[in-house]
């Protein structure tokens, strides 16, 4: 390859601008003074201790973890069969289905946020917890159904059509046949679904009150009024767990298999 | 599959989207629970005669346009870069530009508050060098929001533009440079239309990301540099005004349909029959969007 150095400098522009300014957060986490200060005033890890004492986000740690599982397996339960009916089925309409699929994409999350605020909160009188477990799984259906749509489309339904042919009935060609096929497209729909329920916060936001938060909601609304560095330990904590998760899925799938394509 | 077993199998999905999104944002239009419907369509149409409400949307889509120029800029190098790089190289350069998408957007924004705050770098690196007698005003401005929103993006729009840049084949590029064409011509008229699709795509994704991002503009305007995410959120969680939030929802919704159908017919008329099937929705689309 031909060197070219003004490419070279973008690119390092680029993953400078992309990657310096959270590395400036683990500093401040590490801060020894009382208000966000850079240069830190000395060094002290008293705010990752305090990160971990405040019952506010632990408990909203809690809630995050508990409504990312939920709506991630509730999406990949409805999700796959869905990918399925809509790759295999052979339906009328299935242009249409599929855009119904991905139509929460398009609508703006602070709106679903709202609307599901207004209707499922207030006017059916669903729990907050119930609500962002519906919202987040509406939110999640597009990824589960596009992902595990595209292993399916990679898939040769002839595999199927073998094991029928050799006697299995539909669900034990489901079960011994397609779903191992699927498998790895399964794991990486459901990998970043939990991810993005568990970082969300403009779909969050709304159906969020005392007593049910989520953490990032929770670290928002801190930053708003205070101007100490406990969120930079939260932020901190957060980014060393998600270069474990990043690690983990590099040995296990790839990393770029499942998050960079 | 026979249809009727395919038909069973979509029923839970499209009950749970039926129930957890199209009622709730249908009701939320035609029948808000406070008021009526044509209650909601008069505020909206206040609004657009409001000059406020009008300033915060002018600015909104400015933030948004703005965003969606410098993270093209920024990321497009970027995306040619990973193209052309041999695999290794090019799978580590991915993974870290694909990395930030799966932190928090509190944690990537609050890192702003590190730089732009009162006592943050670069106020210090301003008085330190006597530009500055005082620590400047840099967070809540609209640069603010812009610099939060870039770094937010740009992830999503490498992801985009090289989905279509690694379908390039390089030797189309070295052909034209054999044939006489300078680097410079052979980009523009090789590399370039063929990349076209993943920047269109990209470009759609990370404007409609910017227009209704709440975080950065939330975390990085403060109330001084409104937006109509925060403005909606003031109406409904402040103000508790859920005529004018819907009606700002109604708006907010049609800014960005109106962009991803006008970028939808560009993008047809310009690749023919041929669907942009080559970006990688599934991902770029899904981490990026979430993120937000």
């Amino acid at each position: 390859m031909r060197r070219r150095p003004l490419l070279t400098a973008l690119c390092a522009l680029a993953y400078l601008f992309m990657l310096g300014p959270i590395l400036l957060v683990v500093a401040v986490a590490f801060s020894g003074g009382d208000t966000i200060h850079f240069p830190p005033e000395g060094l002290s890890l008293k705010w990752f201790g305090k990160a971990l004492s405040q019952h506010s986000f632990t408990s909203a740690l809690g809630t995050s973890v508990l409504v990312a599982t939920g709506a991630t397996l509730l999406a990949l339960l409805v999700g796959v069969p869905l990918a399925l009916a809509v790759q295999r089925g052979r339906l009328p309409g299935r242009r249409v289905i599929e855009a119904l699929c991905l139509s929460p994409i398009v609508v703006p999350e602070l709106v679903v946020g709202l609307a599901l605020y207004q209707q499922l909160m207030v006017g059916l009188r669903v729990t907050a917890l119930g609500t962002l477990m519906i919202g987040h799984a509406v939110l999640l259906i597009p990824y589960a159904v596009r992902v595990t749509g595209a292993s399916l489309a990679m898939a040769d339904p002839m595999l199927e059509e073998a094991a029928r042919g050799l006697g299995a009935g539909p669900v034990t060609a489901f079960f011994r046949v397609t779903l191992p096929v699927l498998a790895p497209g399964i794991l990486s729909a459901g990998l970043l679904s939990f991810i993005t329920s568990f970082n969300n916060v403009p779909l969050s936001l709304l159906l969020t009150g005392p007593g049910t938060t989520t953490l990032p909601v929770e670290m928002l609304h801190y930053v708003e009024f205070s101007f100490d560095p406990v969120v930079a330990a939260v932020s901190t904590l957060l980014l060393a767990l998600t270069v474990a998760v990043a690690v983990v899925t590099e040995r296990l799938i790839g990393f770029n298999k499942v998050f960079g394509r | 599959m026979s249809r009727r077993s395919a038909g069973l199998l979509l029923v839970p999905g499209i009950a749970l989207l039926a129930f957890g999104f199209v009622f709730p944002v249908c009701a939320m239009l035609l029948a808000p629970p406070e008021g009526d419907a044509a209650g909601v369509a008069g505020r909206l149409g206040g609004m657009l005669t409001d000059g406020y409400v009008l300033s915060i949307a002018l600015r909104t889509v400015r933030i948004g346009l703005i965003t969606m120029l410098a993270s093209l800029l920024l990321g497009f190098p970027v995306a040619y870069a990973i193209s052309r790089a041999p695999a290794r190289r090019a799978g580590v350069l991915l993974a870290l530009s694909t990395f930030p998408l799966l932190l928090s957007t509190v944690v990537r924004t609050y890192s702003w508050l590190v730089i732009l705050g009162r006592n943050g770098l670069l106020s210090g690196v301003l008085t330190g060098l006597g530009i500055t007698a005082h620590p400047p005003q840099l967070l809540y401005t609209e640069t603010a929001i812009v610099l939060g929103l870039v770094q937010l993006f740009t992830p999503l729009m490498i992801l985009s533009c090289y989905g279509s840049l690694s379908q390039v084949d390089s030797r189309l590029e070295e052909a034209a440079r054999g044939l006489g064409a300078s680097s410079g011509r052979a980009f523009r008229l090789v590399v370039l239309p063929m990349a076209l699709p993943g920047v269109a795509v990209g470009s759609t994704l990370v404007f409609a990301g910017a227009v209704t991002a709440f975080t950065t503009p939330m975390l990085l305007g403060g109330t001084r540099q409104r937006t109509l995410a925060t403005l909606l959120y003031d109406y409904a969680s402040v103000s508790l005004d859920w005529t004018s939030a819907s009606a700002v929802a109604v708006f907010m919704t049609m800014i960005v349909l109106a962009v991803g159908v006008l970028t939808g017919r560009v993008g047809a008329s310009r690749l023919g029959a041929r669907r942009a099937r080559k970006v990688p929705p599934a991902t770029a689309g899904a981490a990026g969007e979430g993120a937000v």
